[in-house]
């Protein structure tokens, strides 16, 4: 059968099989950035906005959102343009494989669109079923928070996050140590 | 164009194997480093090395455009979906695969057996190693004498990935049951069920006795440990500990890909950390010359060694030869638990010999590895459970180490992140802690007095043989790792809980590892320049996600004195990149990017020849710096883009500026780390909190300090898992039964402590820019740092992974 999504905007009417769900039918149509981990629901890469609200898109059956809006993560910045909690995610190496990053970022989108201020443990809290292996997590928290000063608090954005930072030099308190003796 | 005379670095090869002008055997592994210059800048000289540049792909991954396997899928339009069917039974031999029904199926085009005539028939080893493998070959691609649930026995290629899950769903196959074994010291011991008969492996590996399962033995000494143990002024300890089966849980898949392309040639595109390996034993396994195999890897979801071998890369290529059509085949997250690989399962025993005053005379480990099914990685894995963490205590003057690797119906092992020294680390850590709060000695004073110092010369990396293991220590920030820990997590002043019957405790750890295996590696690089002063770097080096691929960029700029966006990194392509042996053993940034480093000297060093012909200035003068070759004597430059103009569009000359270089070595310098973990039990119910981990590491220099404290928190996050969680439990039929996530029990960020990193600045004189390695040593330390812990906070021990509340309560109630 088809059925009418908008994705990203763009008003499309895509094929769907009766087994399809949501994730295979975004990435059958160009939106891999729409990542799969678990076959299950229970990773959270596969997290995109159906209408407004954030789903893992692996567990929603196609069928199901036919004249839906769906927002993925092509849906936010480009690389030379990154929206403020991708380009924090960059400035705070809360990146290693990526493999988990588009959902984790849809999820800190819905966070600070309804939180624009969380605590730490809200940030925990919000991104607990976005699994990472990589990370520790520690450094996403990190960049979520960062983000929420970025959009809502007294710090300007940057369109380019540019290719240096100077805001996270972890190497100086090293450096600082040697420089004292 | 010789790397001997125009390269400054060491060719790194005098360590063990004196060549005739080689001084004497007591200089073999001098103190002494004969280091380039350039190789050692003082933190402010250094302008890309050591500065937090951006990651070179994180543009794409933060965007959802970096192209994963999978993502391939959408350039083929006449993909192929794999589907694999597996062994249902622990042990037994397949007597009839009923394809029929399968075959019928609309859109299937391809089904295979063990009996296919695409399907080799080679015996080979999945362990991506070096050649010739030190893993037995004891695997089929598909096979008839299946050995634990999950063994492949037959493999479908469909038109999209449901119908090939209901073709596979539609296989039948029929066994001959044997019994079977899931207990390792059961399989070891008295009558229990053979995995193979003599006959069934080829290269086979030291120490084998198929008829008791067993894979490999393997030991060394120095010293005499069992005349230090009978002496009559020692205490003597012993303390046994047990660790779990340990999931990769890359969030990635195993997936590859496989197609013939327009030229003839089999290309893989697969997710993996070692893609020569991974051609080399394609060519083995399909008897296809290695040239024709191209294999290449793109961006990788995660590997942690679950990708140092070659899992599931055979089952595509051989539908895709019997189906003439693309085949992708993505492992199921089922799968990855139950037919991928894990941590090995081990058992580790743990002996010493100490006097009244505290000298440690004899140390002991002995480990029995559960191998699972397979060999693969088995031997090696269990040497790391000796020589990686009993080094640290170099000063120990009699240590013994052995390991038997044992067969068992039960899901595959393989290599992952740490290689056997969690399980080392673990015993070692946790029973030197012991010792010293039984004999009322300070635990880390104990441990000061034994541990690694600048110039000690290590000989117990070298018992297990192979003498090129042997080693100078020639950086070493163990105090400095500890005095920063300590200040990080509160050492000194901890407050307890308000309630009496809630206790809280900090507990300490020690690791080292090594970079790379000495000996035993080769990394690859070459750089072209564009006439606009850029760079094409190719490298063989294998980024997973590491970011691996930005630190050699960091290297080459640093070296070519230009910004890091004017290089082009390009790796880990068989067909257009060097030779690498891949990712793993902590070995990139030190082999590999040793290799970028001489390969952007060679590029360099002619870049100053056409700046000094272009300047008309010896090129003793010339320096790069900023995008361009200036002089110190006359102030005059040309840019970068002036020279690669020149060099290729010149009137008189022309010449396309290559540079290249390789890398091998007989080092292996440790890197340290030093763990602390803040934990409050409560007294009443064993309940506990770990309330913060801090770990503080000595990687050398951190060619990028964000990605190296990301790589400590990712192992550290790692290390607690193993520490509380249950990993992959098998039943009595060695039946994985973890089947998704939620049961696995990957910690949460919410379940996850804060993690503070502490990078502590060495220099390592071997290594590029003065680095060794960071990704593994922190992998090591938070099972014995919380079992220490415990052990403070309510002065019961926990040998046994994971630790739980109710293993806690159970030692309150027996105190
Ligand atoms: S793939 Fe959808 S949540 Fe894991
Ligand atoms: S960055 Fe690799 S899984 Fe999160």
């Amino acid at each position: 059968m088809e059925i009418e999504l908008t994705i990203n905007d763009e008003s499309t009417t895509v094929a769907v099989e009766s087994d399809d769900d949501l994730a295979t039918v975004l990435r059958r149509n160009g939106y891999t950035g729409v990542k799969c981990g678990c076959d299950s629901g229970v990773c959270g890469a596969s997290k995109v906005f159906v209408d407004g609200e954030v789903k893992m898109a692996c567990g929603v059956d196609a069928q199901n959102v036919d004249d839906s809006e769906i927002e993925t993560i092509e849906a936010l910045g480009t690389q030379d343009d990154l929206h403020p909690i991708q380009e924090a995610f960059v400035d705070h190496f809360a990146v290693q494989c990526g493999f988990c990053i588009p959902g984790m970022i849809i999820e800190a989108k819905s966070l600070l669109a309804n939180n624009p201020d969380p605590t730490e443990a809200e940030v925990r809290q919000a991104i607990d079923d976005n699994l990472c292996r990589c990370t520790g997590y520690q450094k996403s928290v990190d960049a979520i928070l960062d983000a929420a000063d970025r959009m809502h608090g007294d710090r300007s954005v940057a369109a380019d996050g540019g290719s240096r930072i100077d805001s996270c030099r972890p190497g100086d308190a090293a450096r600082d140590g040697d420089s004292d003796e | 164009m010789s790397d001997d005379t125009n390269d400054p670095q060491p060719d790194g090869g005098t360590a063990s194997k004196p060549t005739s002008e080689e001084p004497p055997e007591f200089e073999e592994h001098p103190l002494e480093w004969d280091e380039p210059e350039n190789n050692n800048k003082a933190p402010d000289e250094r302008k890309s090395v050591s500065q937090p540049a951006e990651k070179f792909d994180d543009r794409k991954l933060v965007t959802g455009q970096a192209k994963y396997t999978a993502d391939y899928e959408e350039r083929f339009p006449d993909l192929a979906h794999a589907a694999v069917v597996r062994s249902e039974v622990p042990h037994g031999r397949v007597t009839a695969v009923d394809t029929t029904e399968a075959e019928a199926l609309d859109g299937v085009y391809a089904v295979l057996t063990p009996w296919s005539d695409a399907v080799p028939d080679a015996k080979y080893t999945s362990a991506g190693q070096s050649y010739p493998e030190p893993s037995p070959w004891d695997m089929n691609v598909l096979n008839k004498h299946v050995r634990y649930i999950g063994d492949p026995i037959a493999a479908v290629a469909a038109e999209d990935a449901s119908t090939a899950a209901a073709a596979a769903d539609a296989i039948e196959v029929e066994y001959e049951e044997y019994d079977h074994v899931v207990d390792p010291e059961e399989a070891f011991d008295g009558d229990a069920p053979q995995l193979f008969a003599d006959d069934e492996v080829e290269n086979k590996i030291v120490g084998h006795d198929y008829s008791r399962n067993r894979m490999s033995n393997i030991e060394g000494e120095i010293g005499d440990v069992e005349a230090a143990l009978e002496r009559e002024d020692v205490h003597v300890h012993e303390t046994e500990w047990e660790t779990i089966r340990q999931s990769h849980a890359q969030i990635e898949k195993h997936t590859s890909l496989a197609y013939t392309d327009e030229d003839d040639r089999k290309v893989l595109i697969t997710s993996t950390q070692v893609p020569n390996h991974t051609r080399r034993q394609l060519a083995h396994l399909f008897d296809i010359p290695i040239r024709d195999i191209r294999v290449k890897k793109p961006r990788v979801g995660g590997g942690f060694g679950g990708k140092q071998a070659m899992v599931v890369e055979p089952i595509p290529l051989a539908l895709s030869l019997a189906a003439d059509r693309p085949v992708m085949y993505e492992a199921s997250r089922d799968e990855e638990f139950y037919a991928m690989r894990s941590r090995h399962p081990m058992k580790v025993r743990a002996r010493t010999a100490v006097t009244d005053d505290g000298t440690i005379e004899a140390i002991d480990l002995y480990a029995l590895s559960n191998t699972g099914a397979y060999g693969s990685h088995g031997m090696t894995v269990a040497g790391n459970v000796g020589s990686k963490p009993m080094p640290l205590y170099s000063k120990v003057p009699n240590a013994r180490f052995e390991a038997d690797i044992i067969h068992t119906n039960t899901p595959q092992t393989g290599a992952m992140r740490g290689y056997g020294a969690p399980q080392g680390t673990l015993a070692l850590e946790g029973h030197l802690d012991e010792v010293a709060r039984d004999l009322d000695f300070d635990p880390i004073e104990f441990r000061r007095q034994h541990y690694m110092e600048v110039g000690d010369l290590d000989e117990i990396a070298g018992m297990m043989g192979g003498e090129g293991a042997e080693r100078r220590i020639r950086s070493c920030g163990l105090d400095e790792c500890i005095e920063r820990g300590k200040e990080a997590i509160g050492w000194d002043d901890l407050e307890q809980p308000p309630e009496p019957h809630r206790h809280r405790g900090i507990g300490m750890a020690l690791s080292a590892q090594g970079t790379g295996v000495a000996g035993d590696e080769l990394g690859a690089a070459q750089i072209m320049m564009n006439e606009d002063g850029s760079f094409h770097l190719q490298v063989g080096g294998v980024d997973i996600g590491t970011g691996a691929d930005t630190a050699f960029i960091q290297i080459a700029a640093e070296v070519l004195g230009c910004d890091e966006d004017d290089i082009i990194v390009k790796s880990s392509d068989t067909d257009n990149t060097p030779f690498d042996y891949g990712a793993y053993a902590s070995s990139t940034t030190y082999i590999s990017g040793m290799a970028v480093k001489k390969a952007a000297e060679d590029a360099k060093e002619r870049i100053l020849e056409w700046a000094s012909r272009m300047l008309d200035e010896p090129a003793e003068n010339l320096e790069t710096r900023d995008g361009e070759v200036y002089s110190e004597e006359s102030g005059e430059a040309v840019t970068l883009e002036d020279v690669g103009y020149e060099s290729v569009y010149g009137h008189d000359d022309r010449e396309h500026i290559l540079g290249k270089g390789t890398h091998s070595t007989e080092e292996s310098p440790p890197p340290f780390a030093a763990q602390f973990v803040d934990v409050t039990v409560d007294e009443q119910t064993g309940e506990f909190e770990v309330n913060q981990l801090v770990v503080a590491v000595d990687c050398g220099v951190a060619i990028n300090p964000g990605m190296a404290e990301g790589q400590v928190e990712g192992a550290n996050h790692m290390s607690f898992e193993m520490a509380v969680s249950e990993g992959i439990t098998v039943d009595e039929q060695g039946r994985a039964e973890v089947s998704d996530f939620d049961e696995y029990g990957l910690p949460s960020a919410t379940e996850t402590p804060p993690i503070e990193s502490l990078l502590v600045e060495t220099h390592e004189p071997t290594g590029p820019f003065g680095a060794k390695s960071v990704a593994e040593v922190p992998t090591n330390t938070v099972p014995p740092a919380l079992s220490n812990a415990i052990r403070e906070a309510v002065g019961v021990r926990i040998n046994e992974m994971p630790v739980t509340a109710e293993k806690i309560k159970a030692a309150l109630d027996q105190k």
